[in-house]
């Protein structure tokens, strides 16, 4: 069974845990205690992961360390409709949203664990950075509705949308407020309301829907 | 200007282990500076003034930048044989330190804020319980409260009526007392320990002495920061950021019994700070 | 300040059953749509606990708080507290209200007595509302073409063709937020592309 190395606050570990959730792919998790523990810093984690960085999924031999390509493993093998459109103009796009998932993170991501972790850096160069990214997030999808598309890339969700989910749905943990982006909060809903879709803290419920309980 | 009664109490300002191992903690406390470092073997807390009280409990090193009013309360059941005491971190938080505090003693939120883990739709009422302020150690103590609880701890399976007890021993710290999965005679202690940066922002301190000696220590912090981050976009979103002593303010239930005390406790004592007064 | 309609959204990024955040001129408010689609801007803060409104859920045609579940039905009157699921609530708990209409795929909200109408953007479309870090002079200094205050309009080139295009102005908490239409038929990527180009023209005049 595949092996994932979790941290349950981690936005590029939940990225993981929801598309496997999503594929009804089952994995074996081990909980690293990342914060205050910094264990994905000690020398044993050194061992599986020299960049001391989480997630990490092990599969037999096969090692992976980039949420990205962890994505791609798991369509691979369960779903590859989620690859997106076999086009090269889809598949190039695919990879441009898999690459901009990177910047959320540095930027989005950093914000997050700087207002919650107290990661020290530069809060509002991160926040800057993280409206620019959502500025571009905003423009993309706001074109693609205008073509009634509802995802990322081609008619049906795809890891483009997956990779950028978390740091995005995240944002507000880091001061950065989703409210003048109208179209990536529909987007967001949309992941939300899928079939199989997982929470982690700080995305809760649509309690929407499911039906109000019968009142005695 | 701050009230003498709130400088003279207790309050969380950092792990004592990182200290321990060497850690500097440059932060805040009640608006002003400090520092919490290692000195010659002792942990210290140093603000603008020179040298705080400092005591060394429950994994936590308190600080009292006034003159202690008393000692920091004690948690008993820390010392008994066969606890496990997890440190579960610090969390920073943009709300009044007593919003936190008052979130902790809340269980009307679990079904919709910790779906499927502390609560689920349709059970939702809360029974009554009991309320009151203990008069000898004066504290606030919630007794005989009991919800249906889907997955109340890490090490349970299924659904149980999870039993409580809530306690406030100091105006930023809470403690609660909850069914332990593994054992019918005795009961699982989970505090948090808040720290009042400002009256606007806190660093919350979550930490646990449970019985379990099964799940890896990693597991069980992953579980109380899954629990505590849940209501963290709450405690950010409430308006006022203060929290209103003022009764017009906001409308409580039957359910909010421990609320009720622990802000009439606040008030009668004078610690007001993160409070609010009057309605804006 | 004279009450008047103010824009705080477009109808087509608030489908049924969601709640957005919306403001009115200083005021937060928890702007949703039903199940079938009855519209309301109410104020942001669930009298029990404060929590706001807009992190809330839309079951039907109540809109309910995400902290306790309190349900409230559409007079804003509190309908339903889980904790207590055999409890009539008293008819004191409420949410206050705002007046709330759409007209041309805008959505306005003005205090509750508010009388008259919002203004009429006929023959236009929705394009989309877009947030800024300058304010208003700015965007007309940008694009001198641009007439009015609250209301901007000019026909602009874009491409081969000249456009119209209409920006309604909204001054909220986090700043500037233009909601812009188009002419019907207009080629709404072509004058996203140009509106998108109007704020880095304006939010650098600012910077410079």
């Amino acid at each position: 069974m595949i092996k994932l190395y979790d941290y349950v606050l981690s936005a590029s570990c939940y990225k993981i845990r929801l598309m496997a959730a999503l594929l009804g792919v089952k994995m074996d998790h081990e909980a690293v205690d990342f914060h205050p523990g910094r264990a994905h810093k000690s020398v044993a984690f050194a061992q599986l992961n020299p960049a001391g960085t989480l997630p990490v999924m092990v599969d037999g031999a096969m090692i992976l360390t980039e949420s990205t390509a962890m994505l791609v493993y798991l369509a691979k093998l369960a779903g590859p409709d989620w690859l997106g459109p076999v086009d090269a103009k889809a598949a190039a796009q695919v990879q441009h949203w898999l690459a901009f998932s990177g910047r959320l993170a540095a930027s989005l991501g950093m914000a997050r664990l700087h207002d919650m972790l107290l990661y020290q850096g530069d809060i509002v160069v991160w926040r800057e950075q993280g409206h620019a990214a959502l500025r571009e997030l905003e423009a993309a999808l706001t074109e693609r509705r205008f073509a009634g598309g509802e995802w990322l890339v081609g008619d049906t969700p795809s890891i483009a949308d997956i990779a950028c989910f978390p740091n995005v749905a995240l944002s507000q943990d880091g001061g950065v407020s989703l409210d003048a982006y109208p179209s990536v909060r529909l987007w967001t809903r949309r992941i939300r309301a899928l079939d199989r879709f997982i929470e982690m803290p700080g995305i809760h419920r649509l309690h929407e829907l499911s039906p109000a309980p019968k009142v005695a | 200007m701050i009230a003498q009664q709130v400088l003279n109490e207790w309050y969380p300002v950092a792990m004592a282990a990182q200290i321990r191992a060497g850690q500097r903690r440059v932060t805040q406390l009640l608006g002003q500076p400090i520092t919490v470092d290692l000195q010659k073997g002792a942990i210290v807390v140093t603000g603008q003034g020179g040298a705080l009280h400092v005591t060394e409990a429950f994994g936590h090193v308190w600080a009292c930048p006034g003159t202690p009013a008393h000692d920091l309360f004690p948690i008993p059941e820390a010392l008994e044989p066969g606890r496990r005491l997890v440190d579960v971190g610090v969390v920073r938080v943009k709300c009044s330190p007593l919003r936190a505090v008052e979130n902790f003693l809340d269980i009307a939120h679990f079904p919709f804020v910790h779906t499927d883990v502390l609560g689920a739709e349709p059970h939702t009422e809360v029974n009554r319980y009991e309320v009151q302020i203990r008069e000898d150690s004066d504290e606030v103590w919630a007794t005989k409260v009991t919800f249906y609880q889907p997955q109340a701890a890490k090490s349970a399976e299924g659904g149980i009526v999870t039993q409580y007890m809530y306690r406030v021993p100091a105006p930023t710290a809470a403690v609660l007392y909850k069914t332990c999965p593994n054992r019918t005679d005795a009961w699982d202690v989970i505090g948090i320990f808040v720290q009042p940066l400002t009256e606007e922002l806190c660093d919350v301190w979550p930490w646990m002495a449970l019985y379990d000696d099964v799940t890896p220590q990693a597991e069980l912090i992953a579980f109380q920061q899954m629990i505590f981050l849940q209501d963290r976009s709450i405690l950010e979103n409430q308006i006022p950021r203060l929290l209103p002593l003022d009764p017009g303010m906001e409308i409580p239930t039957q359910a909010d019994l421990t609320s009720i005390a622990y802000r009439r406790w606040l008030k009668k004592r004078g610690l007001t700070y993160g409070a609010q007064m009057v309605a804006a | 300040m004279t009450p008047r309609w103010i824009a705080t959204g477009l109808s087509q990024d608030l489908p049924k059953a969601v709640v957005m955040a919306g403001h009115w001129q200083g005021h937060d408010l928890a702007v949703w749509r039903s199940a079938t689609g009855r519209l309301q801007a109410w104020n942001d803060r669930c009298p029990h606990r404060g929590m706001r409104l807009s992190h809330g859920f839309v079951r039907g045609e109540t809109l309910a708080c995400i902290y306790h579940g309190w349900v409230y039905g559409a007079d804003g009157g509190c309908k339903h507290i889980p904790a207590h699921p055999a409890l009539t609530p008293p008819a004191t708990i409420t949410v206050a209200s705002f007046a709330c209409v759409e007209q041309d795929g805008v959505i306005w909200v003005a205090p509750a007595d508010m009388a008259g109408a919002p203004p009429v953007l006929s023959d236009l479309q929705p394009l989309r509302s877009i947030s800024l870090t300058c304010d208003v002079a700015a965007v007309l200094a940008a694009e001198p073409a641009l007439q009015g205050q609250d209301i901007l309009r000019a026909t602009v080139q874009i491409g081969e063709q000249g456009q119209q295009v209409c920006l309604v102005a909204q001054e909220g908490p986090a700043g500037l937020t233009l909601h812009a239409l188009c002419g019907v038929g207009a080629d709404k990527v072509a004058v996203s592309r140009w509106v998108e180009d109007l704020r880095r023209r304006a939010e650098m005049k600012v910077a410079a």
